[in-house]
């Protein structure tokens, strides 16, 4: 069997994730050789934009017609699609107020030529079309990508924590800074995978990876509220990356 | 008319496209596309409290995203007048090292070089030439380095916050991260002879007008508040409160990106701009690297962006290699933050990205909540002189073969080492 051909895609989104795989720098020579990468247009201007792709890798959420259009054609063409990070899983941050008024934002930040935009309100990949595996993150982590695409040329697909980044937090004998300096820290209602990155350098997590499937924001508030911190921070600062309570 | 289309640029950072209309032999238009979808993030980030802006807005960009993080850490902190430590303003400093280290070994060898060597991709010159692109790998990690040792990750650095730093690096990571440096001298020389080896690049020349951070005493990326602007050897300062005079921006129908000039001309940003802006911008170590790439200052031809970007690199080095050295001979602090009170008022913060000039500007309320952001990027500043490039570009080639214009095209384009997601963020009106 020949390598197994793989696509490279990014939507609306900061190039993140595409970067995340151009910093392997260890491993990119050997990844190229296992995977017959065939369309990336940040990394080439040789693509083949029409082949089908055994696995299509795609960054960004859609947030443009053009963008839905783009991830339908990609979906048609490939075995397995893959959300690449949190824009891709969560909708990310430009999801963090999917009610705003977006005419009247674009009016504000573009004037009147604003008014002929292409602009949506973000939405995740899951939201249009079937999405095979997520990996999530903010960026996504260097060895969660390795493993997918490790599994992927042995025909699995890898697991990935599904419990809360306190537990790595832990594991790293960190203080609690939820519970011993009453700080806003998304820790308990977060998705682990990244080593508790944040809290180990005293700093409350953000949320950046995504929400647990089974987090309990409201003990989260409650505990919050008790301590003078207001509900409309707390849900402000966790639907930064993805709707409360995730749902998918 | 005849139009030549380049319908998705490739090789660049986000979604953008390039449009020349002719008629007959004239160029009766030329535009720069950008088609990335806009994210109005700026927009979204209004009521939310001021330790929350730095992580949204740093996902303006992944390539420049710990310029994005240290400019708006800046602008708030101008905003509530708090003064970080001297320790702090060098870690600050070292981390934007570290990221034009990465970003620029990222686009010399993976973005721009593989044109020159007439190849689709740096994965395709890695067949024939697998120690350049090995060499390419090796300089972007030590910047990758860089940051995580200092930002606590290579993409969105979580370790800056408000008034400093969460957790500073422990002299045993600096010790590591000066190993590292010492280690890439070489690569710095091999990556100076490889660039000096490539086929010219000469097909556009045009007087151009640049801007850049401007550093009297010394080379910063991070510190400094006035910035110049350099057109036909006369000089223009521009404090930073007053970006709006250099950033005077209007919105235009075929792209995201609003176009800025500087008195009715566009101008420059990045790296060439900052060796011409700051003409002591070399340290000994790098002095002779203009001469080895045959770069002369100030220079007519867009394309040397990209041998200043290698002058950049190597310099760099040797800079963040100094600022590492004092803070081991100096012990770092486990000093903690300066305190930050929020009040209401506006602050403007400005620093260099790899790509250029990046202003950020908040105004916040008595409780430091964001009452309006601008963020005016590298890439928007530099569309209007792009398309004045690519103008000249057609006007210059005698030759109207549809091939090779496009290639010279893109040529040009990536030169100026497009971010095209950063390109959509701009100022309100």
């Amino acid at each position: 069997m020949g390598k197994p051909t793989v696509g490279i895609f990014g939507l609306t989104g900061c190039a993140g994730d595409q970067l995340a795989i151009l910093n392997c720098e260890d491993e990119l020579l050997d990844l190229v050789s296992f995977i017959d990468i065939r369309d990336f247009l940040m990394g080439s201007s040789g693509n083949d934009t029409g082949c089908a792709l055994d696995v299509a890798l795609v960054e960004g959420a859609v947030l443009t017609n053009r963008d839905a259009e783009t991830l339908r054609a990609i979906r048609k063409r490939s075995g397995l699609l893959v959300a690449l990070g949190t824009c891709a899983v969560w909708g990310g941050v430009a999801a963090l107020d999917r009610n705003a008024d977006r005419a009247r934002l674009l009016e504000e930040i573009y004037g009147e030529t604003g008014h002929g935009y292409d602009s949506l309100a973000a939405r995740a990949l899951h939201e249009l079309v079937k999405v095979d595996l997520r990996i999530t993150g903010c960026p996504i982590e260097k060895d969660q990508f390795l493993a997918a695409i490790a599994g992927l040329l042995n025909g699995d697909l890898p697991v990935y924590p599904d419990y809360a980044l306190c537990t790595e937090c832990r594991m790293r004998e960190n203080n609690c800074l939820l519970i011993e300096r009453g700080e806003v820290c998304c820790g308990p209602l977060t998705v682990a995978g990244c080593h508790a990155r944040c809290p180990e350098l005293r700093i409350a997590c953000i949320g950046c990876r995504g929400p647990l499937d089974d987090g309990n924001p409201n003990s989260m508030l409650e505990m919050l509220e008790k301590k003078g911190i207001g509900r409309r921070q707390v849900e402000d600062k966790l639907r930064t990356f993805a709707p409360i309570g995730g749902g998918q | 008319m005849s139009t030549i289309v380049i319908d998705h640029l490739a090789r660049v950072e986000g979604h953008g496209g390039i449009t020349v209309e002719l008629e007959g032999d004239a160029v009766k238009n030329v535009r720069f596309d950008v088609f990335e979808g806009a994210r109005l993030l700026e927009g979204l980030v209004r009521g939310r409290r001021y330790d929350e802006i730095a992580p949204v807005l740093s996902r303006i960009c992944a390539i420049c995203s710990s310029a994005h993080c240290l400019t708006s850490l800046k602008a708030t902190e101008n905003a509530f007048a708090v003064e970080v430590s001297p320790q702090t303003e060098i870690l600050r400093e070292l981390l934007l090292r570290g990221e034009s280290i990465e970003s620029h070994a990222l686009h010399l060898f993976f973005l721009a070089v593989p044109d020159y060597l007439d190849r689709p991709s740096a994965i395709a010159v890695a067949a024939e030439h697998p120690a350049a692109v090995m060499l390419g790998l090796r300089l972007k990690k030590l910047g990758n380095l860089i940051q995580e040792t200092i930002g606590g990750r290579a993409i969105h650095p979580v370790n800056a916050v408000p008034g400093g730093f969460g957790k500073v690096p422990g002299v045993d990571q600096l010790i590591a991260v000066r190993g590292a440096l010492i280690e890439a001298m070489p690569d710095a020389e091999a990556m100076l002879d490889l660039i000096a080896s490539l086929p010219a690049a000469d097909f556009c020349h045009s007087d151009t007008c640049f801007a850049a951070l401007h550093s009297p005493n010394s080379d910063r990326y991070y510190a400094g508040d006035e910035l110049m602007v350099v057109s036909n050897g006369d000089r223009a300062i521009v404090p930073a409160a007053s970006y709006r005079s250099l950033t005077n921006e209007k919105a235009i129908p075929h792209s995201h990106a609003k176009h800025s000039t500087f008195r009715g001309k566009p101008f420059m940003v990045g790296s060439l701009a900052r060796l011409t802006v700051n003409p002591k911008r070399l340290t000994e170590r790098s002095a002779t690297a203009p001469e080895r790439l045959k770069l002369s200052i100030p220079s007519d031809n867009p394309m040397d962006n990209n041998k200043a970007q290698a002058v950049e690199l190597v310099n760099d080095l040797g800079l963040a290699l100094d600022m590492v050295e004092r803070l081991i001979h100096d012990g770092v602090k486990d000093e903690g933050c300066v305190p930050v009170t929020p009040r209401a008022g506006t602050g403007v913060g400005v620093t260099e990205a790899p790509r250029g000039l990046l202003v950020h500007s908040y105004t916040y309320d008595e409780q430091g909540c964001v009452v309006s952001a601008d963020v005016i990027t590298p890439t928007a500043m530099n569309a209007a002189s792009l398309e004045q490039h690519l103008r000249k570009t057609v006007e210059q080639s005698p030759d109207r073969d549809q091939a090779a214009l496009k290639k010279k095209l893109q040529m040009i384009a990536r030169a100026y080492d497009p971010c095209i997601s950063c390109s959509v963020h701009l100022i309100r009106k």
